[in-house]
């Protein structure tokens, strides 16, 4: 194995799984533990703060209310965001029983709607870039740190669709390689240069997320309930 | 005589010593850290998505940016970063960092004073982010430095050594009643008592003072509903204005004082209900700080607004209102304290419908509604003035100009004020600013 598979594929991931867990941990114990009073902006019950914090963070209807263009990029980059993570699955170990229950041939439902996810996702993210450089209201706001973000998940996006489209890729092999790493054994890296890259790229980004604005995804529960608690 | 034979006048020296500036600043943001929660997490998750500058009154007035509310709110969001988070430490303006330096609390004063804190941008922030939990941050820094804008100063004081922000004392706000039910009885015939201090009277009326004092209509409506219900109600010739601008300055302590003289006159009278007037942000700190936030532990005391009150009270039958009294169309404004922060939305639509033959929707309104420009404190500021009708009040009067109303009814002093200043501004003569009691007290069937 080459240094760069043994860094990227053997070192980084336990630390990666370390600071990723022991932030995300510390971030939201903290914010659960300080003090709140209430904030009285439309305040309702508990039940209608549940329901209201559901709704908020699954469908956006604040955004929809504002910039109908904004949530429909933005709702989409997040539902195929989704939808990729929840196909990642396939990628580390397989499912036979659940595609024998479903009738379904599980490589040609990857092949499609892992592919269109993967497009549209690249797509999405193109627009919410240009948005940033066009939009005056946005672009006085932005800092380096977020674009770096954009760009972050832009280049795993890319290095992501090379692996379908480009090249080859081993399904095989990456679910040998995961299956050692969750079991603390020696694992082979898979010594394909896009997989690398998205997997050096990927584990950057997991260890910037506690520290970044990403966290916006924990922190929107704390805040639309606590607008919402009398 | 000689000017060195004239006795030396030493003056006197008791200027308060200044904290340190940079110290304050840092420790003030640093504290951020231990809460509230919110605040803390408005510090970590701003995407930087635009959302709020396009729902800003102030920034549709004038689009740039030291008036667009993430750029105002990365004032402080950037030193707390600088201080706080790793990425601001090592990378700097590259993470969005910050630091502070010298003399920048003076900028500081325009711009958080420049926001209404009307939370119009929170209701639309995919995050939930309220940026006026950022401005009153600012603005208490402002404070605890004493560059809070000499005006607000002056009502705090004014309002802690009265009792009421217009500094009317026991004397002339008997006057005042006196002359309003003088009023009442040459308007219908009836004499209409105002109960002063009264010991065991199940309700205690606090409207804002401007509404004995400048615009009394409210007042006198809601005399002549305590008398058509025969119920038993008093007023405090000492605490008659709910009123309360530590809200604004971001004043914490004299907030709470302030507040505090309310609760007590209410346990002294052994009233049942404190009753608040039309004066959101009043209504927003007793029902929901001091009542629900238990400031003073368990109340003997609920408290209550007088729209639902009304509101009820029409809707029930109890008291008729007379439509053709009111002919002419007339639209509400949602004061933001009322409709955003306190959800009282329905009940001045259900009156003014009652009580008016042409009652017109804003576009938009209820929670949506864009604040009048005076919000925050602003309207009782006239150095604000240009600004409040060329920049944050813009939009308003838009609003008002589009409904074609002839009647702008609200339930703020403070509106009121602006409202009445930007029709002047815009040469909309022909549009009257008033309260919802105000149509009430024209209409009521006695």
């Amino acid at each position: 194995m080459s240094a760069f598979a043994i860094i990227v594929g053997v070192i980084l991931p336990p630390v990666t799984f370390v600071v990723f867990v022991a932030a995300m941990l510390s971030r939201f114990w903290t914010w659960k533990k300080l003090p709140q009073p209430g904030m009285t902006l439309f305040p309702t019950s508990p039940k209608g703060t549940a329901a209201g914090v559901l709704k908020e963070t699954l469908l956006f209807p604040s955004l929809f209310r504002s910039d109908r263009f904004l949530w429909a990029v933005s709702w989409l980059f997040h539902a195929m965001l989704a939808l990729i993570i929840l196909g990642h699955l396939r990628v580390m170990t397989d499912f036979p029983w659940l595609w024998n229950a479903l009738h379904i041939d599980a490589n040609t439902m990857s092949a499609v709607v892992g592919g269109a996810a993967g497009v549209m996702i690249l797509l999405m993210l193109i627009l919410l870039t240009v948005r940033r450089v066009v939009t005056t209201r946005v672009r006085e706001i932005s800092s380096p740190g977020d674009y770096f973000a954009v760009f972050l998940i832009l280049a795993i996006v890319l290095t992501g669709n090379a692996m379908r489209f480009v090249g080859h890729f081993d399904l095989a092999a990456s679910r040998q390689y995961f299956a050692s790493l969750v079991t603390l054994q020696w694992p082979m890296v898979p010594e394909n240069g896009w997989f690398l890259a998205h997997l050096f790229l990927a584990q950057v980004l997991l260890i910037y997320i506690p520290f970044s604005k990403i966290m916006h995804f924990g922190g929107v529960f704390f805040t639309q309930a606590a607008l919402r608690r009398g | 005589m000689e000017a060195s034979s004239r006795p030396q006048v030493v003056p006197e020296i008791n200027e308060i010593p200044k904290p340190p500036e940079r110290e304050t600043v840092i420790k003030a943001i640093e504290a951020i850290e231990n809460g509230p929660a919110t605040l803390r997490v408005y510090m970590e998750i701003c995407a930087k998505c635009g959302t709020c500058a396009e729902q800003c009154p102030t920034y549709y007035g004038s689009p740039e940016k030291a008036r667009n509310p993430a750029a105002r709110s990365d004032i402080i969001r950037s030193i707390y970063k600088r201080q706080k988070t790793i990425g601001g430490k090592l990378l700097g303006d590259l993470a969005g960092a910050h630091d502070y330096t010298e003399g920048e609390i003076n900028e500081w004063v325009n711009s958080f004073y420049e926001c209404t804190a009307c939370r119009r941008c929170a209701t639309f922030c995919p995050f939930g982010i309220d940026n006026s939990v950022i401005t009153r941050k600012g603005r208490a820094i402002i404070h605890s430095l004493g560059l809070t804008p000499k005006r607000l100063l002056d009502i705090t004081a004014i309002s802690l050594a009265t009792g009421n922000t217009d500094g009317c004392g026991k004397e002339g706000f008997e006057e005042a009643i006196k002359f309003l039910e003088e009023e009442i009885e040459e308007e219908c015939g009836t004499r209409v008592s105002i109960p002063l201090d009264v010991e065991g009277a199940d309700y205690l009326y606090v409207p804002p003072s401007g509404d004995v004092l400048v615009n009394p209509e409210a007042t006198m409506a809601v005399a002549k509903i305590f008398h058509k219900l025969g119920l038993s109600w008093t007023m405090s010739s000492r605490y008659f204005d709910g009123a309360n601008y530590g809200l604004f300055t971001g004043d914490d302590a004299a907030m709470k004082e302030e507040n505090k003289h309310y609760c007590e006159e209410a346990k002294r009278l052994g009233v049942k209900h404190m009753m608040c007037g039309e004066c959101g942000h009043a209504y927003r700190i007793f029902k929901f700080m001091m009542e629900k936030g238990k400031w003073w532990g368990e109340l003997p005391f609920e408290v209550i607004n007088v729209l639902p009150f009304t509101a009820r009270l029409i809707k029930e039958g109890a008291i008729k209102v007379d439509k053709s009294k009111n002919p002419e169309p007339v639209t509400y404004h949602d004061p933001c304290n009322f409709g955003r922060s306190c959800n009282i939305v329905e009940e001045p639509r259900e009156i003014l419908r009652a009580a008016c033959e042409d009652y017109r929707e804003m576009t938009p309104s209820g929670t949506d509604n864009w604040c009048c420009g005076g919000g925050g404190g602003l309207a009782a500021m006239d150095d604000f003035r240009e600004f409040r009708m060329t920049v944050s009040g813009k939009k308003k009067m838009e609003q008002v100009r589009d409904t074609g109303a002839k009647v702008v009814a609200t339930a703020c002093a403070n509106c009121k004020r602006q409202i009445t200043q930007l029709m002047e501004h815009y040469e909309m003569d022909d549009v009257r600013v008033g309260g919802v009691h105000d149509l009430v007290y024209t209409s009521i069937v006695m």
